[in-house]
């Protein structure tokens, strides 16, 4: 317990002195708690009263665990979570420490984020009660290796977990329902549905069936609404309608996954649904950003099926738009930019909207475009192209930027300048 | 020519890992906006096809698990790709099909994946993965791609390559060779996808098919590719 304090304390003073200095991340702090205490993690979730949910999957994550996160908010519990960009041992580990107040951890339950990467060895320290896994689908093979890798991480986690609320949808998330001994709870999409949620099975040579017999959480009604989408779940049977400022298909999966997580820890569905209406986007998630009068709405994407999805929302868009596809290749984007091919943008050229390509490999992006028989011009200058992007449009009028990871934290810094990347994304 | 050239892509679902569809896409593209006519004709496993029927090839790669699911299929394929590599059939082979189109792939664990031989290759998995873009001098220019392999290639000394690394690691990481040549079979450890960013390369193949159809040289009518040398360019700056 000495050693426990002394490493909380440490990792609250480094995090003080880095904020000094103007530096909010949470890596150092996390770092310092683990070196002391390399248990810091499994002694400190042993004291959320009400455990811990993981989220992991390849899309979809940080806006799931959001969801799960406001709807026990809204229940009056004190949730903690961690931020994009630190879903790594070192990361939870800071949230857990920061959250110490007066010898205990000063929250109810906690709603982990974590990379599909790290949560093989973290997800099992993290005793979760509940592991949602969103989806699994091909993603930066030059960083995460082979997709059934990535899925043998997932398994692992899975097995050290109580309930796996899995996709029903996705045969390689349903697949992991054979590796566990605890509950599984299912959630997925009327046929109408999921036959509108673009993804790479097909790529896979994985026939899409899940000969399930009983989905829990079942999405029934997808219909955009202003910025975002009104949905319906029928969780254990109860329909849940609400409207999300969160848009796409893609969002009303994620919407069924949470609502099931937070079902199977003890919440009425149909009361804690509501409050995700009044869930703002986060960051890069099909959020709307205001930059010189036109309304800049950010859609992250970092694979091909999350590319995918977003062509599936310009599909959706009746309205002739501006659209920016900015592509980086560092190594949080993944340096293979290949992926860009398995995309589906011929499907953009039956659409009325504009393009532009940006990014370090805009000019990959612009061949990637000619070849699907989409004019567009090309312009890897971040601020250049976000201006050339807004003055196509009218004052008032919606644009659509669409980055890669590391494009959406430069646009970051143009279209909210001074606002460091702790205030964004809490 | 009135009949269409015909592309074939084998193994679509299971052998198409790094956007190796755009190198089907690539030529598809370059053959319309030459009013060529072209058909595309997709093999999987157990489909029938009769590969000199074909004009030009293209094959990808994949996980381990896709190149164990499609290795006895191919196998099976062998005398009939011979045969049409023999007839001058145009083949592009990528990563994971390059692997199998020479003698042998020797896994890590030890395992053997028995080849087809159009190669006088042999590859060994293994060690830490060969990840990067790369770029080769070959007789199209310099090649511009991305590699992902653990597989290392050794080519038979009377083996030709495709061209030589400058940057990156190409068939093994040592002997500076990229790729490999046996008449109009090219087989490469380049994704991007590599046509699309090799113009050049990618109308050779055209070439070599209209030549094989007329028995004559083939000009081809010169493109625009402006957006396609930025884009190289632009790779092999890259990391």
């Amino acid at each position: 317990m000495l050693r426990l304090r002394c490493a909380v304390a440490l990792a609250r003073l480094t995090r003080s002195i880095s904020r000094l200095f103007g530096r909010g991340g949470t890596a150092l702090p996390g770092l310092v708690a683990l070196r002391i205490d390399p248990g810091a993690i499994e002694k400190l979730v042993a004291g959320l009263r009400e455990g811990v949910v993981v989220v992991t999957g390849t899309n979809g994550k940080t806006t799931t665990a959001k969801m799960i996160r406001e709807m026990f908010t809204a229940s009056g519990r004190k949730v903690l979570a961690n931020r994009t960009g630190s879903n790594l041992a070192r990361g939870v580990a800071a949230e857990l420490a920061g959250a110490w107040r007066r010898g205990r951890i000063a929250a109810d339950l906690a709603v982990f984020e974590i990379d599909e990467a790290a949560v093989r060895h973290l997800g099992p320290r993290l005793r979760p009660r509940v592991i949602v896994v969103t989806n699994l689908a091909r993603d930066q093979l030059d960083r995460y290796g082979e997709l059934v890798t990535t899925a043998g991480h997932v398994a692992a986690a899975v097995a050290a977990s109580g309930t796996a609320v899995l996709s029903a949808d996705d045969p390689m998330v349903a697949k992991l329902a054979a590796d566990h001994n605890g509950p599984v709870a299912w959630f997925g999409a009327v046929p109408e549905i999921r036959a509108a949620m673009p993804d790479d099975r097909a790529l896979h040579g994985v026939t899409a069936s899940t000969p399930l017999g009983r989905v829990d959480a079942l999405l029934t009604g997808v219909v955009a609404a202003g910025d975002g989408a009104a949905i319906t779940v029928v969780v254990d049977g109860r329909e849940v309608s609400v409207t999300l400022q969160v848009p796409g298909v893609y969002n009303g999966y994620n919407a069924a996954a949470a609502l099931l997580a937070v079902a199977r820890l003890g919440l009425d569905p149909v009361a804690a649904g509501s409050a995700l209406a009044a869930m703002a986007p986060a960051f890069g998630r099909g959020q709307v950003v205001d930059y010189r009068g036109r309304r800049v709405k950010v859609v992250l994407v970092k694979n091909p099926s999350g590319l995918n999805q977003a062509i599936r929302l310009l599909c959706d868009d009746p309205v002739a738009r501006q659209v920016l596809i900015a592509i980086n290749d560092s190594i949080a984007d993944g340096r293979d930019v290949s992926w860009l091919w398995d995309a589906s943008v011929e499907s953009l050229a039956q659409t009325p909207h504009s393009f532009g390509a940006g990014g370090v490999r805009a000019a990959d992006m612009a061949l990637r475009f000619k070849y699907a028989g989409v004019e567009a011009w090309s312009e890897a200058d971040g601020r250049i192209a976000l201006d050339r992007l807004v003055d196509a449009a009218a004052p008032g009028d919606t644009v659509y930027l669409v980055p890669t990871y590391t494009a959406m934290l430069g646009f970051l810094e143009l279209l909210l300048p001074g606002r460091s990347r702790d205030e964004v994304w809490s | 020519m009135t009949a269409p050239l015909v592309l074939a892509h084998l193994y679509p679902r299971r052998m198409n890992i790094y956007g190796d569809i755009g190198n089907l896409l690539a030529l598809r593209r370059r053959l319309e906006w030459r009013n060529l006519p072209v058909r595309v004709v997709a093999i999987d496993e157990g489909d029938r096809f009769e590969f000199e029927e074909a004009d030009i090839v293209v094959a990808g790669g994949g996980e381990d698990a896709s190149q164990l699911a499609i290795a006895a299929d191919l196998v099976e394929r062998g005398p009939a790709i011979h045969r049409a590599v023999a007839a001058g059939v145009a083949f592009l082979t990528v990563c994971g099909t390059y692997q199998l189109f020479g003698r042998r792939f020797l896994t890590a664990d030890g395992a053997e994946i028995p080849g087809i031989g159009v190669f006088g290759a042999e590859t060994r998995g293994g060690g830490t993965r060969m990840i990067g873009n790369v770029v080769v001098s070959t007789p199209w220019g310099d090649l511009v791609g991305f590699e992902n392999h653990s597989g290392r290639t050794r080519l038979d000394p009377t083996q030709q390559s495709l061209g030589k690394v400058r940057r990156g690691k190409g068939n093994d990481g040592e002997s500076g060779e990229e790729g490999a040549i046996t008449g109009n079979c090219l087989g490469t450890y380049l994704h991007g996808s590599v046509l699309p960013k090799n113009p050049a390369l990618a109308d050779d193949l055209i070439r070599r098919a209209l030549a094989r159809r007329t028995g004559a040289p083939a000009a081809l009518t010169p493109l625009d590719d402006t957006i396609e040398r930025a884009a190289a360019a632009a790779a092999a700056e890259r990391p």
